[in-house]
């Protein structure tokens, strides 16, 4: 048989064995094609029948889901004081560089001025 | 339970706390699931679990959503605390146990339940004995009931490929069963054949 064909026919048997359990004889498999994959499907069933959901503990979860709560806020909460960490060290930086420019230029100013008086007074 | 969206909820949870424990409800029992099939016991089930949820939210800031369910990105965390534990379980024999609970309870079980739970129990360790993602696959596909085209988005796949790895994984696990039961079979006889002499 066609591998294409089997994955297609494996793949609609598991869809029916999980949507309608008691469905699985109306597949359109020929006789040849059922007798080949047979032991597959009757593997799929039992995997169908040993494999149900399993639930978590109510308790786990809500116990669980409390502690991610607080963990989730207070990571929240440090990563905003890390922005505004972030964001008041780059106005100090700024502040400050604006103000040594500022100085500098006050200084420099100064000692051109200071340097034209000294030579007009030679 | 919430209506919005997986990448809604990701935008929001960026800044609300409130919207992680929204993702967290949606998805805690697939992940719980999924891990319990992998490992077998409850209680490494509930230790991986929390340590899924714990890393999914110290990593969370860095994530981005393109597209793909967020329960991908649980199921590969999931994943590789799966491989981790069976990394360091197998540097040191542990009984889960809950195996030691089911063999005690095997005890108490009239024959007919204990034998469909014994032929329970040697499938499902077959199944533990299948590579990753084919174990993965079967869990999506049986316990967490999902299509083929929701088991291909989550495992990054085309529904194509799930297809066919689900036709290669049931003939391996038959193929493995088949060896296992001729094992005993083989054991059986050579016993019986002992007997004889």
């Amino acid at each position: 048989m066609n591998k294409r064909r089997s994955d297609d026919i494996l793949a609609a048997h598991a869809e029916r064995l999980l949507s309608q359990p008691g469905a699985m004889q109306q597949i359109a498999v020929e006789d040849e094609e059922r007798n080949e994959l047979d032991p597959l499907f009757a593997l799929a069933e039992q995997l169908y029948q040993s494999m149900p959901p399993v639930q978590p503990p109510a308790a786990f979860v809500h116990s669980l889901g409390k502690e991610l709560a607080g963990s989730a806020k207070h990571q929240v909460a440090t990563a905003r004081r890390m922005r505004r960490g972030v964001l008041i060290g780059a106005a100090t930086v700024g502040s400050l560089v604006s103000i040594a420019s500022l100085v500098g230029a006050i200084v420099y100013i100064v000692s051109r001025l200071r340097a034209r008086s000294h030579a007009h007074a030679r | 339970m919430s209506e919005e969206s997986d990448s809604e909820l990701i935008a929001r949870a960026k800044e609300d706390p409130a919207a992680f424990s929204l993702l967290y409800e949606r998805y805690v029992k697939n992940i719980y699931s999924y891990i319990y099939y992998r490992t077998g016991n409850h209680h490494d089930a509930e230790d991986l679990v929390s340590r899924t949820f714990y890393r999914a939210l110290k990593h969370f800031a860095r994530y981005e959503d393109r597209g793909a369910p967020f329960s991908a990105y649980l199921y590969r965390i999931a994943h590789n605390m799966v491989a981790n534990w069976h990394r360091d379980r197998s540097r040191r024999q542990v009984i889960p146990l809950d195996e030691m609970l089911l063999s005690s309870l095997k005890r108490e079980q009239p024959a007919a339940v204990a034998e469909e739970k014994g032929e329970q129990e040697i499938l499902l360790a077959a199944v533990r004995r299948l590579p990753p993602d084919r174990q993965r696959l079967l869990i999506h596909k049986f316990v967490d009931q999902m299509s083929n085209a929701e088991i291909a988005r989550i495992m990054g796949r085309t529904e194509g490929a799930i297809k066919s790895l689900y036709h290669r994984t049931l003939v391996a696990l038959r193929q493995d069963l088949l060896e296992k039961g001729r094992g005993i079979d083989q054991e059986e006889s050579s016993d019986e054949q002992e007997a004889l002499r």
